[in-house]
């Protein structure tokens, strides 16, 4: 038997809320919180999916740490009482379900699209990509829109900024070979609320389930913007 | 996180705890340089008797423990801000580890022999 | 509330969101609404693996493509659709390209392309092991270009509204707020997915819970052949995480207890990959005579990639060592997995046309919740991809043409206020005795037993019967969380509701077809019959239960052979 400590909301007050989970060989966190909202209390509200680390809609903050509860073993948590909070630095709906609206504008914000003005809907023609050229940003595209780097993010915390992933889906495309957008990407970049804001906590590598290195993707997003910055002096 | 966060050390990796140390080091620095301006501001006299009185407050034994914080926070915050700029230009991100304990170990050195260089001035011997 | 808007679609997959950029690339003066009932990229499309399919080289024709397909579906399909479908796959793939999908790639620079089971040539489009999720992220970005796209994120569909003959729009929860939004609409796309989750060990996501289907059969469509449930022959023991058949596309082994490669017994020339009907069968026989493994979560078969080397699964697999090393604590690299066959995919779903229309106007489907029908009574691997993409696509125009000429639709006060009783008073704080969990265990327990791959008349009356007495103690269930504030526990109420009416649809058209065809087998009727059985199944709502029709197959160019590989 494992406790599992749940901090919950209900709308109006933040309260904490213990239950005696039955753990099985194998058994991950979500499929304690599964069981809890099956058997013990059906009022529990969380987001999941896929159940197989793909989708990203179960990232929460267990034992301290943001992980995809999907994906955790709750035997490798090595202790009796498993703490679940929702993630920092998003408003919570309800008990983990948090808001994430605003996430996904900044990811939109970015044109988190390949911007190419010689390509036809009606008459599509293959574009060429070596191997090389898709291994240069191949990694940055498992990004699975988890929110677990924004939530570490200490500039996050005290400021509503670009953040990791939305910043590292612009890197994304601007090494994508095929893509021709990059300079009006790093336009946005440039902005009060974007590259700059990193001061190099780097915990949101330590922390992507998918360890794609948000932090690597901001710095060399810095470089770009810089560059384009004083270019843009130059040509005044 | 927000500014308690700094000052929380369970969960975090050395890079979030050396990110929490640059700002709190950075802010003491901040009201030093306030407190040093101050000071440096009040010797109007042509006389050289402020001066004299100020320093043989300030450099003394009592003042010691302060001097040694400070020159740590000095050191650290330096060193450290130089990591930053290496990997803010986009390099070396892959050795990250290595060059924040290479960091940590340059500014504790380098402390440790300022340290001892401000004691026997200080203290004498 | 109400909201309106040219072209409402429900689900945001890979049809869905397809759906919606053809409807926007069609004209930008039409609105356009896309619901689903989690954010887009978190749809169960991301789980797809293994590839696309698409003739793309000289060495391929649509023929061949065709034949494959319509082999692969033991003669099912309808041959017109599949002809259509090959035809329009490869501009898929090559638009996908062009709005950024990472397609892994020959040394020359060139889409890549690889095999996969009934596939007679090498046509799989792929994107490492994550081809769906890369589909998905795609198409979710390239959607965010168009102005006149709306998206509505986390609304619960609860009802479609239907008068005379003439879609009028949906009703979906808002599960932030729990209120009830009405949406008007002049066309509808229902791109709500398949309905896996009836089965237990499934690879299902958790939320793949038939809404579409459910609310489209309850207001008076049929369903097709819904009796065709796809067995994929590798679900990892225990959790029924698919372990794609890329896997044995790249060469892994199917072994028994005794050490033996059971396939050669079963298709001797394809082996491993085989259709996946024909393996999940022969894998189903040698642990039903006893030759599988044992274990604390039940038999298995293992599957050996160790003779592939580190290189080539880190290369081509890497999303199978993960999710096995993650889930099961085995490494693909040093040790066989332990698989299972595992309920995969719904051939059947709501009956439409080529052209993804509905009997009921101005209502359209796409992907896996429609059953054009494309895959017969089986689906090949890679086809499932395609189909959302193509038929996605041709949902979108046809919408967008249809909606072009319409006229704006309202909805009756009246339907709001039935509505909001139905969802308010008789279901939200409804107190009763019955737990819908528990409803749910017992449902999956009778079909992962009765309806599963080998069936016979007294497993399924004996469904039949569970189900229609589960749907009794349905009607007793009580919603704990009386609060509207996103309120799970009444979705997933609602959910299990959907399941158990197409339970019933699927138990009893599995019971009336006296024959063995693809997917579907029948111990006690094991053979193929054309001259009885190469039909397509209705099933029509009433509310004593399914009332059931059966309508041709269209053949152009394939008479019926055997199914040998």
């Amino acid at each position: 038997m494992v406790e599992f400590r749940i901090r919950r909301f209900n709308g109006e007050e933040t309260y904490w809320q213990s239950y005696e989970v039955p753990v099985k060989k194998g058994m991950t966190v979500l499929e304690g919180l599964l069981y809890i909202k099956e058997n013990l209390d059906s009022t529990l509200a969380f987001r999941y999916s896929c159940r197989m680390a793909v989708c990203g809609s179960c990232a929460m903050k267990i034992n301290g740490k943001p992980r995809l509860a999907c994906e955790t073993q709750i035997a490798a948590l090595k202790s009796d009482r498993i703490t679940i909070e929702p993630l920092d630095n998003f408003v919570v709906i309800k008990d983990l379900v948090t808001d994430f609206e605003g996430f996904f504008k900044k990811h939109e914000k970015v044109k988190p699209y390949l911007i190419r003005d010689d390509i036809s809907y009606e008459k599509p023609v293959e574009l060429i990509q070596t191997p090389a050229e898709l291994k240069a940003y191949y990694d940055f595209t498992l990004c699975l829109k988890c929110g677990a780097c924004y939530s570490v993010c200490p500039a996050a915390s005290t400021r509503d900024i670009l953040g990791p992933a939305a910043i590292t889906a612009a890197y994304r495309f601007c090494m994508d070979s095929r893509d021709r957008g990059g300079d009006e990407r790093v336009d946005i970049i440039i902005s009060d609320d974007g590259a700059w804001r990193c001061h190099f906590a780097a915990e949101c590598s330590e922390v992507c389930p998918k360890q794609i290195n948000p932090a690597k993707a901001v710095q060399k997003m810095r470089v770009k913007a810089a560059i384009r910055s004083i270019k843009k002096i130059f040509r005044w | 996180m927000s500014v308690s966060g700094w000052f929380r050390i369970s969960g975090r990796s050395p890079f979030s705890l050396a990110f929490s140390l640059h700002r709190i080091t950075g802010i003491i620095l901040l009201i030093y340089l306030c407190m040093h301006l101050t000071y440096l501001t009040s010797l109007t006299d042509k006389t050289g008797q402020t001066y004299e009185k100020l320093i043989s407050t300030t450099i003394s034994p009592t003042f010691l423990p302060f001097d040694i914080l400070l020159v740590l926070c000095g050191l650290y915050h330096g060193i450290n801000g130089l990591r930053l700029i290496v990997h803010e230009f986009g390099f070396a991100y892959e050795q990250r580890r290595a060059i924040l304990a290479m960091s940590v170990v340059i500014a504790l050195a380098v402390w440790i022999y300022a340290s001892y260089v401000m004691y026997k001035i200080v203290v004498g011997g | 509330m109400k909201v309106q808007y040219d072209i409402v679609i429900v689900g945001a997959g890979l049809a869905g969101m397809r759906a919606a950029i053809a409807a926007a690339e069609k004209s930008d003066k039409l609105s356009i609404a896309i619901l689903a009932k989690t954010y887009p990229i978190r749809c169960h499309s991301v789980c797809a693996e293994g590839g696309t399919a698409a003739v793309l080289r000289e060495d391929d024709s649509f023929d061949l493509h065709a034949w494959d397909t319509v082999k692969g579906s033991d003669f099912l399909a309808d041959q017109d659709a599949v002809e259509f479908f090959v035809r329009e796959m490869p501009k898929e793939i090559l638009r996908l390209d062009n709005w950024g999908c990472p397609w892994s790639r020959r040394e020359d620079g060139r889409i890549a392309q690889r095999a996969f089971g009934g596939h007679s040539v090498n046509r799989t489009v792929f994107a490492a092991d994550r081809t769906g999720f890369h589909e998905v992220h795609t198409l979710y970005e390239r959607m965010l270009m168009y102005d006149n796209v709306d998206r509505y994120n986390e609304y619960f569909m609860t009802n479609l509204v239907i008068e005379d003959g003439t879609v009028r729009g949906v009703s979906a929860i808002e599960l932030k707020t729990g209120e009830l939004v009405f949406f008007e609409a002049k066309a509808v796309i229902l791109a709500t997915g398949g309905a896996g989750r009836l089965y237990g060990f499934t690879t299902y996501s958790h939320q793949v819970t038939g809404d579409g289907m459910a609310i489209a059969y309850r207001c008076g469509v049929p369903l097709k052949d819904m009796e065709f449930f796809q067995f994929h022959p590798t679900g990892l023991v225990p959790s029924g995480i698919l372990i794609s058949e890329a896997a044995r596309g790249e060469g892994g082994h199917l072994k028994n207890k005794l050490g033996e490669r059971f396939m050669a017994k079963y298709a001797p020339k394809m082996m491993e990959i085989a259709p996946r009907d024909i393996v999940a069968r022969a894998m189903w026989k040698e642990i039903v005579e006893g030759r599988g493994f044992d274990s604390e979560h039940g038999p298995y078969i293992a599957l050996d990639l160790t003779h592939l080397g580190e290189e080539k699964i880190e290369e081509r697999l890497p999303l199978i060592r993960e999710a096995a090393i993650k889930f099961v604590g085995i490494d693909p690299v040093e040790e066989p997995l332990p698989v299972r066959p595992v309920a995969h995919y719904t051939m059947g779903g709501i009956h439409t046309n080529m052209w993804t229309e509905t009997p009921v106007k101005g209502l359209y489907a796409a992907g896996e919740v429609a059953c054009v029908s494309i895959h017969g009574a089986n689906r090949l691997g890679s086809n499932s991809t395609a189909e959302c993409l193509v038929f996605g696509r041709v949902a979108g125009e046809k919408a967008a043409e249809y909606a072009m000429n319409a006229g704006d639709n309202h909805i009756p006060d009246s339907f709001v206020k039935e509505e909001e009783k139905r969802i308010y008073d008789e279901l939200l704080g409804h107190s009763g005795d019955e737990s819908p969990y528990q409803i749910k265990r017992e449902l999956n327990e009778t079909m992962d037993k009765n309806v599963w791959i080998f069936r016979d008349e007294k497993g399924l009356k004996e469904a039949v019967k569970k189900i229609r007495e589960l749907k009794e103690r349905y009607k007793n269930v009580e919603v704990r969380d009386t609060s509207k504030r996103f309120n799970m526990d009444l979705q997933s109420t609602i959910e299990i509701g959907y399941m158990l009416d197409l339970a019933e649809v699927v138990a009893m058209g599995a019971l009336l077809r006296t024959e063995s065809r693809g997917a579907h087998y029948r111990v006690d009727y094991p053979k193929r019959d054309d001259e009885n059985w190469l039909k397509h199944t209705l099933a029509y709502y009433t509310t004593e239960g399914p009332v059931f029709d059966y309508i041709p197959v269209k053949i152009t160019k394939w008479q019926p052979v055997e199914r040998k590989y």
